[in-house]
């Protein structure tokens, strides 16, 4: 490894958070503990509203625990900053901005010139294959290239940790797994640490070094799982019996949570609220 | 630009990735197609020749331009046989004008020097009313909608001030201000300040939130965000408020000229009257609407030249 990717080490020690006022109070995230170590691809997976984007935003800086620490590097994280690259689940590309603009954005903030912000990000695109769609606007393309343009904004200020928030799950799942792969041979030329938030099972598998699984709310760790598949990562790989034996493993672990989390609906929800809980998201997490 | 992000994509293993990644390739891909700039240039035949495509274009507009045509005809038409038979049905058109009446008082007032300083002294006092609202009420507007101490603070007070009409601030504002001319100015800039304040508000406000957290974590701070994140977000938005603010302000202007003031084109056509000069005061009228598509076309295509990515957008049409 090289000495950059001795950076980017991310730690979430006992952080507990906790929404609204007294009285009305929900608990997001209880007592949860997890690592990223440097140039570690590390992905979180469990039931809808389980606080997985909660941990996420914690670690982006855009919420401050209610109890326990984020560090990044060993320094308690204050607020968002270049140093973590996010990409949301929506997309978040400034309409406003041509593709390269866009690109350009995290540098001149930075405070470069025009000239070398527009070198760098020429050469981004390039590599992406996004460079003749340079001068386009967003609105101008589909969702796969936005939400490329939209990792390519995020590496452009070089962080040391990617942190991602079910980037993929607005996209057809047939460009889902060729954006799989990009990423997948992006983290290993990059070696960069990345959080990674998915309730897909097999994208968790196929992408990470390690998997999280967590309850339903209040959000805890229910297992670390290491994934001892070997890179590069393909998709024939997914045939495999240590992906498939991998896959039931997390499944029985996810559909024990899916149910408790609909438990509390089957008790004065009815029917109509278990349909609703399973074609968004159940669904997903249970076949 | 770092060396580990130079080497990103480069010699991605799997061909199937490569392909996704090169862009003539990726044209391949349903998914990955360009979406059509424009309806209008989807729908023209690829192998038309200009000519055909003029023709074409001719074609399909000229009924509905046929029939822009043919209103105006008949708004003249009623308006030349009501005033030339003297029509007295409850509306009485005894004493309007012709329109060769009309017609014939442009062709002289268009060689008078205080016709034309008439108009010009309107378009001044429009055009600073304007800019000083502009100003303003984007700056306000910016602050109000993103932060809450200066909403908490401000906007109480705008509230208070808001019902009240432009037009009835003249009386106060002639006391207020050392002369007509600067109390016709702030008339005017008053029928243009909420609308614009409004809308700029609403507009900061409705920016997704996303965008203010993607900038954030490009390293933006405040100060950039406001200029690149907000300002560009509500810009939409505030042209509709300068599009409506621009509208109140002919209309606060024009009332202001014809109760206080020394020339303009509200001042012109209020004397018409006082004068007996009929025709005088249906040219007043046209020209008030001739100047006032032309600034709001003025504003829109401002809005269009600096907002080229509304072309392609879901709101695609709202400028248009």
């Amino acid at each position: 490894m090289s000495a950059a990717a001795r950076k980017g080490h991310v730690q979430i020690k006992d952080v507990s958070v906790r929404f609204g006022s007294k009285g009305r109070m929900t608990e997001a995230a209880s007592r949860v503990s997890l690592e990223v170590q440097p140039g570690e691809f590390v992905s979180i997976i469990g039931p809808s509203g389980c606080g997985k984007s909660t941990l996420l935003n914690i670690v982006a800086g855009f919420i401050t625990p209610s109890e326990g620490e984020a560090l990044l590097d060993g320094q308690p994280i204050g607020g968002p900053g270049a140093d973590r690259g996010v990409v949301f689940q929506q997309y978040s590309l400034f309409p406003w901005m041509t593709v390269r603009k866009n690109v350009e954005f995290g540098l001149k903030m930075k405070g470069l010139g025009q000239n070398q912000r527009e070198a760098a990000a020429r050469s981004l695109l390039g590599m992406a294959g996004l460079l003749a769609f340079e001068n386009h606007y967003p609105d101008q393309l589909s969702g796969g290239m936005k939400q490329r343009v939209g990792i390519v904004r995020a590496l452009a200020t070089s962080p040391q940790v990617m942190l991602m928030d079910e980037p993929f799950g607005a996209l057809d799942s047939q460009t889902r797994t060729v954006m799989q792969e990009i990423l997948t041979n992006m983290w290993q030329q990059l070696q960069l640490s990345v959080l990674f938030i998915t309730h897909d099972i097999e994208e968790a598998i196929f992408l990470s070094e390690k998997v999280y699984v967590m309850t339903a709310r209040p959000g805890r760790i229910k297992a670390e799982i290491p994934i001892p598949l070997p890179r590069p990562r393909t998709p024939e790989m997914t045939a495999s019996p240590t992906f498939q034996a991998l896959v039931r493993q997390l499944k029985a672990l996810i559909r024990e949570e899916s149910l408790a989390a609909m438990g509390g609906e089957l008790d004065n929800g009815g029917l109509q609220g278990i349909d609703h809980q399973f074609s968004h998201d159940g669904m997903k997490a249970l076949i | 630009m770092p060396i580990a992000a130079q080497r990103l994509f480069h010699d991605l293993a799997p061909p199937d990735a490569r392909a996704e990644l090169a862009p003539a390739r990726a044209l391949a891909r349903p998914e990955d197609t360009l979406r059509p700039p424009l309806p209008a240039a989807a729908a023209a035949p690829v192998a038309a020749s200009p000519a055909e495509r003029l023709w074409q274009s001719l074609r399909e507009r000229a009924p509905a331009q046929l029939m822009a045509l043919a209103s105006l005809l008949g708004i003249v038409l009623f308006w030349h046989l009501a005033t030339t038979y003297k029509l007295d049905l409850y509306i009485r058109f005894t004493n309007i004008p012709t329109p060769t009446e009309v017609l014939a008082k442009i062709v002289e007032v268009n060689a008078s020097p205080k016709f034309i300083k008439n108009v010009g002294m309107s378009l001044r006092r429009i055009f600073i009313g304007f800019a000083i609202a502009t100003v303003l009420g984007v700056a306000l507007g910016m602050l109000i909608g993103r932060y809450r101490l200066t909403r908490n603070l401000l906007f109480p007070a705008m509230e208070v001030f808001r019902p009240i009409p432009a037009i009835a601030w003249v009386p106060i504002s002639i006391m207020l201000w050392p002369d007509n001319e600067v109390s016709i100015v702030f008339i005017t800039f008053i029928g243009a300040f909420f609308p614009i304040l409004l809308n700029t508000i609403s507009g900061v406000q409705a920016v997704d939130d996303v965008l203010l957290r993607a900038s954030q974590c490009l390293g933006a701070r405040e100060r950039q965000i406001m200029w690149y994140v907000v300002l560009p977000g509500a810009a939409p938005q505030i042209f509709t408020g300068l599009a409506v603010g621009m509208g109140v302000a002919w209309v606060s202007l024009i009332a202001a000229e014809m109760i206080s003031g020394q020339f303009g084109i509200g001042y012109f056509t209020w004397e018409a009257y006082s004068l007996i000069s009929y025709p005088e005061i249906v040219l007043g009228m046209i020209t008030i609407g001739i100047l006032g598509l032309m600034c709001s076309g003025l504003i829109r295509f401002v809005g269009k030249a600096l907002m080229p990515w509304l072309a392609y957008g879901a709101r695609a049409g709202s400028m248009r």
